[in-house]
């Protein structure tokens, strides 16, 4: 057993891009959302760039998002201050000149893969960070369905799930292949400074009824390999390959956007993406379904979790030798939040 | 259903030398990329990386810059006493050579902070180039103490020189030596100072910050490790138990802690085997560590909760590890 253990902490990474929404979803409306404790509104200028802006007028308590959105600008519902695109205000109703400082915080945006990331840390740090590069999300040849998910769950909680690959079996034994829960191969962790990848091949197995039928019924057994991968406190991927001797190859790519909300709450963007049936509407609409289930029980069976550690605090925890991606998920979330304390402190981040 | 077995190693890659340029007298940078033109895996300043140099293994700060996926840099100095590393660099790495790197790893990471005083001996300079990029990004108050032989062998002078009066350049062959006691004058609690560097400067550096600055101020990195004198008696044999493993060992007199645990088929991450690289960090719950490590600060040390089982040891006759 280990001593008390900071699953449970309340900070959140600020240094980290962030998928705040899918592309689709920003437009020349206000959106509003929270992220890392904090309200934030997204656009687009009328030449189409997103931006993201401090969703609270500088005059009073009021959010932006409650306001309009004039050309490139916007005014505050409640007193009519308006903020250019770079959270300068540019106008307010009672007098000619603008107040001195008067200015909301704007954010560092950027899209790429049909998603608007947003840097809500030091910006001049934004530059020196890289936004994860997730191409299936719009290559040809794959389609994509998923859904979006508030979650009373801390975001490291999260990726420690989603880093314990014995838990499928266990969710949702009706999704994975049966050969998941019957064979537990080898566990390969691959570490660097700040990421951890985990690797396993499965023996030739039949497939899941669900994934047969959209392969059109293939009889031989497949080979599944799974890789899962934490790139960023904001994004885990999971990679599941089939393929048979015959040379029948089908992938599966899962993507979990996690952005922090508040101290033991996250909004999951969940993405389930393949490259067969990739025209089928029906396969879609049943991945949709099947999916939209399994990320419900895993989401709630994380809610219970943060509850227990929510009434009761961290206690010991028994670790078995497959957690320890997990484990190297936390030390590298831990070690960030430390670097990032504008304190000084000690810089070893301790589990 | 059998027992998992989980292997955990750092990440490898075999890269190919891009460009090899001469940066300075004696100094040459390598440009690394993945001959697929693959991403690299990010890293953040302060990082380094293991390169494996026929038999041997050396690690290399990254010297380029961290928002670049597609290479690695490092600049590596050719020591005229070298123990085979350097000398393999300059001799055998060409355009097109092939070199497997480990990593990356870092354990001399760059804290937010307002305030940071630099402190750079001659090839030491690497690591420092990203933070010195990543602390004028973000707009803190920060200032450079290069010191080198002779300013045709101090690299990246050039580069440096965009940042004007926040760099003090000290080549031996034109100024007097560097005055530690004035660098390090005015000890504050917003600062934190940041040197890499040969021994004798790292170890004038440490004299003071411990005398003078809040025990969490200094972070150094080390080229060499410090020498340590084997204890009077000998070494002598402890009791090891890896907590979450629910094993309990005996760590003889002859060998490494790194080594008993190998031995019993448990999977630890290691590296340089000698206390400088820290990939080897584990935490301590019981026991009072005997360091002898180059990486851990004195301040870290005292802590008593983590050590590098490569080389240190045990005080007590039982030592308990969270792994």
């Amino acid at each position: 057993m280990t001593p008390a253990r900071r699953s449970a902490t309340s900070e959140m990474p600020s240094d980290c891009w962030y998928a705040a929404a899918p592309s689709s979803s920003v437009g020349r409306g206000l959106l509003a959302l929270r992220a890392l404790d904090r309200p934030v509104v997204l656009f687009r200028t009328e030449s189409g760039g997103a931006v993201a802006l401090e969703d609270r007028c500088a005059h009073r308590a009021y959010p932006l998002s409650a306001g309009t959105l004039v050309g490139d600008a916007v005014r505050c519902g409640l007193c009519g201050f308006t903020y250019d695109a770079g959270g300068q205000c540019v106008s307010v109703p009672s007098q000619d000149n603008v107040p001195f400082g008067a200015s909301v915080a704007a954010y560092p945006v950027q899209e790429s893969d049909g998603l608007v990331w947003v840097w809500l840390g030091e910006p001049g740090r934004a530059r020196l960070h890289r936004i994860p590069s997730l191409p299936w999300l719009v290559a040809e040849g794959w389609a994509s369905v998923g859904g979006e998910t508030e979650v009373a769950a801390g975001f490291l909680l999260l990726h420690e799930s989603f880093a314990d690959v014995t838990q499928v079996p266990f969710v949702a034994p009706e999704i994975a292949p049966a050969v998941l829960g019957a064979v537990s191969p080898p566990l390969d962790v691959v570490v660097t400074e700040t990421t951890v990848s985990l690797h396993r091949e499965y023996p030739p197995a039949p497939l899941p009824s669900w994934q047969s039928e959209m392969l059109g019924g293939p009889t031989a057994d497949f080979t599944t390999t799974q890789d899962g991968h934490f790139v960023s406190p904001a994004v885990w991927v999971d990679h599941w390959d089939v393929a048979d001797a015959e040379g029948t190859t089908a992938r599966l790519r899962f993507t979990q956007l996690v952005t922090p909300t508040a101290p033991g709450r996250s909004r999951v963007l969940w993405r389930v993406s393949r490259d067969f049936a990739a025209a089928d509407a029906a396969a879609g609409e049943r991945v949709a379904a099947m999916f939209d289930d399994y990320y419900a029980r895993v989401f709630r069976a994380m809610e219970i979790a943060q509850a227990v550690l929510d009434t009761d605090g961290p206690g010991p925890e028994v670790n078995v030798a497959a957690d320890v991606a997990g484990l190297k998920v936390r030390e590298i979330v831990l070690r960030m939040l430390a670097e990032e304390s504008p304190v000084v402190r000690t810089r070893r981040a301790r589990v | 259903m059998a027992g998992t077995k989980t292997t955990v190693r750092e990440h490898e890659v075999e890269l190919v030398v891009e460009s090899a340029d001469r940066v300075a007298e004696g100094v040459v940078a390598l440009t690394l990329v993945d001959p697929d033109g693959g991403a690299l895996p990010p890293w953040t300043p302060g990082a380094h990386v293991d390169l494996q140099l026929g038999e041997l293994v050396r690690q290399y700060s990254l010297c380029g810059d961290p928002a670049d996926s597609r290479s690695y840099t490092v600049a590596v100095l050719r020591e005229p006493e070298s123990r085979g590393g350097s000398s393999y660099v300059h001799e055998q790495l060409v355009v097109g050579s092939r070199v497997t790197v480990r990593g990356p790893r870092n354990h001399f990471a760059l804290v937010s902070s307002p305030r940071y005083r630099f402190v750079a001996g001659g090839i030491g300079i690497t690591p420092l180039l990203p933070m010195i990029a990543e602390a004028e990004a973000t707009g803190a108050d920060w200032h450079l103490w290069y010191r080198g032989r002779a300013r045709a062998g101090m690299a990246y002078v050039d580069r440096l020189a965009e940042y004007g009066d926040r760099v003090t350049l000290l080549p031996g062959d034109e100024t007097g030596p560097l005055e530690l006691a004035a660098v390090l004058a005015d000890p504050s609690d917003d600062t934190v100072v940041y040197t890499c560097g040969p021994e004798r400067l790292l170890d004038g550096i440490e004299e003071i910050c411990t005398a003078s600055w809040p025990a969490s101020a200094l972070h150094l990195e080390r080229f060499t490790a410090k020498e340590i004198e084997a204890p009077a008696g000998g070494e002598r044999s402890f009791e090891l138990e890896l907590a979450a493993s629910g094993v309990t060992l005996t760590v003889p007199p002859d060998r490494s802690i790194f080594n008993v645990i190998l031995d019993a088929g448990i999977s630890v991450l290691g590296s340089c085997h000698e206390g400088i690289c820290g990939t080897c960090e584990q935490i301590v719950l019981e026991g009072e560590v005997d360091h002898r490590d180059s990486v851990l600060s004195a301040s870290e040390q005292a802590a008593n909760d983590a050590m590098m089982v490569c080389v240190s040891r045990c005080l007590t006759d039982r030592l308990v590890l969270d792994m």
